[in-house]
């Protein structure tokens, strides 16, 4: 009897085991397959046709000026990280405080929200040339800039998840005689983290493209720099080795904010996993 | 141990004295408790029973101090109250634990709260949740609890500062059945080790008569007390207590009090 189960558990396990293989090839396989088949075709394309290489760079060309250039684009890549991360631990610093001001007390909410919303719907490119007006060249604007481009969203997150607070638990613990500052330390704050780590991950993402544009516009260092340079004397391999660099930052800069996320919130709903 | 009993006879720990409750809304007055009277003394068990909206969570909110009564005299343990009073566990349907807190530092909250987070409260901590059988679960997250077992937790927490009145409403609703019936068991136990006056809220019949030394039956809003009942047997009781003739006679007295204002009618 117990034979039989044996052999007909193992006959089903073999296949079970091959698909999840098959599963796990589909997951992580194929959409690197995807990319490589992609920038073959790209490749094949641009010779084929025998594009310009200012007008579209081959891969090959590309990975070329990534390599031969490796230090001017390092350096400057540098540069853009250092406004983007300091503009960002700014906006994080500022915009939790005013978001803590703003679900503490409705007068400042009503106060603030007028100018948060006014401050958001100004196009923020239009305000990069003004930045260099008031405040000059180099990396202070550039910080700036950053901070006004991150701002809103971790704001809105902070305020947001302050304000979701369980009404019934706010009761409990000021029954247990908690004072307004307690609540806030103890219950609210901790109970906005998940809507925080939203907005900081939003903003991390959202940093280094504003330390771009601010560079665009007022700097003589940093990716954005290098990249208005390249398109303007054609060499076009330059420019998309600098935004694959630009991208390659933003995407390190999520996932490192996510790993402090994991180990931030390991009871939250999103972070439990199987 | 008798001297406390005696002494429990003779001092009430909670009495009402015509407490009301109107809501004052821009459609209206909202009459939710009439005038009611009732007490109960130190150390024992009473429930309010009644149907959905009799205006008994109104009641346990206006002991709490979360809400205010619009008239009438609340006595707790001597002491006339206008506000909360931070002497009394609370315990909801829903257990509201913090999930980012482990199991221990949940209950801790309250000493936190009020300045007296050391070694001897994080040891009474520890002791009331083996008491309440989750002492293995304390460095837990809640999520990794079934839903009595979070309800265990959130007790041991509204216990731990030896409060002069723990207050339950509806605690058990959530839970199916079986749990129920455990929870009812481990309840009348943990309270009469820690001696605390009881006061729940619910509306199931049985566990009303099972739990209590008396029983304040409410009719639908506005909320009257329709009768008080005082329950004799000895404690503890057995959950069997529940098949036996004068048990289920109290039962169906509360039933046909029910019956008669229409709630229960077939």
């Amino acid at each position: 009897m117990s034979n039989v189960a044996i052999q007909t558990a193992n006959v089903q396990s073999r296949p079970a085991r091959n698909s999840r293989w098959r599963k796990k090839l589909r997951n992580a396989g194929l959409p690197i397959i995807s990319a490589l088949v992609g920038i073959v075709i790209w490749e094949i394309l641009v010779r084929a046709l025998k594009m310009p290489e200012y007008l579209l760079p081959a891969p090959s060309s590309v990975i070329e000026a990534l390599v031969g250039r490796w230090q001017y684009l390092m350096y400057n890549l540098g540069y853009t990280a250092f406004a983007a991360l300091s503009g960002f631990f700014m906006a994080l610093v500022l915009g939790v405080t005013l978001g803590i001001a703003i679900a503490a007390s409705p007068i400042v909410d009503r106060i603030v929200y007028p100018w948060l919303v006014i401050s958001h719907a100004i196009p923020k490119v239009v305000v990069a040339p003004l930045l260099l007006v008031w405040i000059g060249f180099g990396v202070k604007s550039g910080i700036l800039f950053v901070v006004f481009f991150t701002f809103f969203t971790i704001v809105v997150n902070t305020v947001m998840g302050l304000k979701s607070a369980d009404p019934d638990l706010l009761h409990l613990v000021r029954s247990m005689g908690a004072g307004p500052l307690k609540v806030m330390w103890k219950i609210k704050l901790p109970n906005a983290l998940p809507n925080i780590f939203t907005g900081i991950k939003l903003a991390a993402t959202l940093a280094p493209v504003g330390a771009v544009i601010g560079e665009f516009v007022a700097s003589n260092r940093g990716l954005g720099y290098v990249l208005i340079q390249a398109v303007g004397s054609m060499t076009t391999d330059l420019a998309f080795a600098a935004v694959i660099l630009v991208s390659a930052f933003g995407v390190a800069v999520w996932y490192i904010a996510e790993l402090v996320e994991k180990k931030c919130l390991p009871w939250h709903a999103s972070q439990r996993g199987q | 141990m008798v001297v406390k009993a005696q002494h429990s006879t003779t001092e009430k720990i909670v009495e009402l004295t015509q407490v009301q409750k109107t809501y004052f809304t821009d459609t209206g007055d909202v009459h939710a408790l009439d005038p009611v009277s009732f007490g109960f003394d130190k150390g024992q068990i009473l429930s309010v029973v009644g149907p959905s909206g009799c205006g008994k969570s109104t009641l346990l909110r206006i002991l709490a101090g979360i809400d205010t009564a619009t008239g009438g005299k609340i006595v707790i343990d001597g002491r006339t109250i206008t506000g909360p009073i931070g002497d009394v566990g609370i315990v909801f349907q829903r257990d509201l634990l913090l999930d980012w807190r482990r199991v221990l530092d949940n209950v801790m909250l309250p000493a936190e709260l009020a300045g007296r987070n050391n070694a001897e409260m994080k040891e009474r901590a520890m002791g009331l949740l083996r008491e309440l059988g989750v002492g293995d679960f304390a460095n837990k997250y809640p999520y990794e609890l079934s839903g009595g077992m979070r309800q265990r937790v959130a007790i041991a927490r509204a216990l731990l500062l030896r409060p002069s009145l723990l207050l339950l409403d509806e605690p058990f609703s959530a839970l199916d059945a079986m749990t129920r019936d455990q929870m009812n068991v481990i309840l009348q136990r943990l309270q009469q080790h820690e001696q605390v006056s009881t006061l729940l809220i619910t509306h199931s019949i049985p566990e009303a008569v099972y739990l209590s030394d008396r029983v304040v039956v409410m009719s639908a809003r506005p909320g009257r007390v329709l009768d008080v009942i005082d329950i004799d047997f000895a404690k503890p009781r057995a959950l069997s207590i529940r098949e036996e003739p004068q048990f289920t006679a109290i039962a169906r007295k509360i039933r046909v009090l029910f019956e008669n204002e229409g709630v229960l009618a077939a």
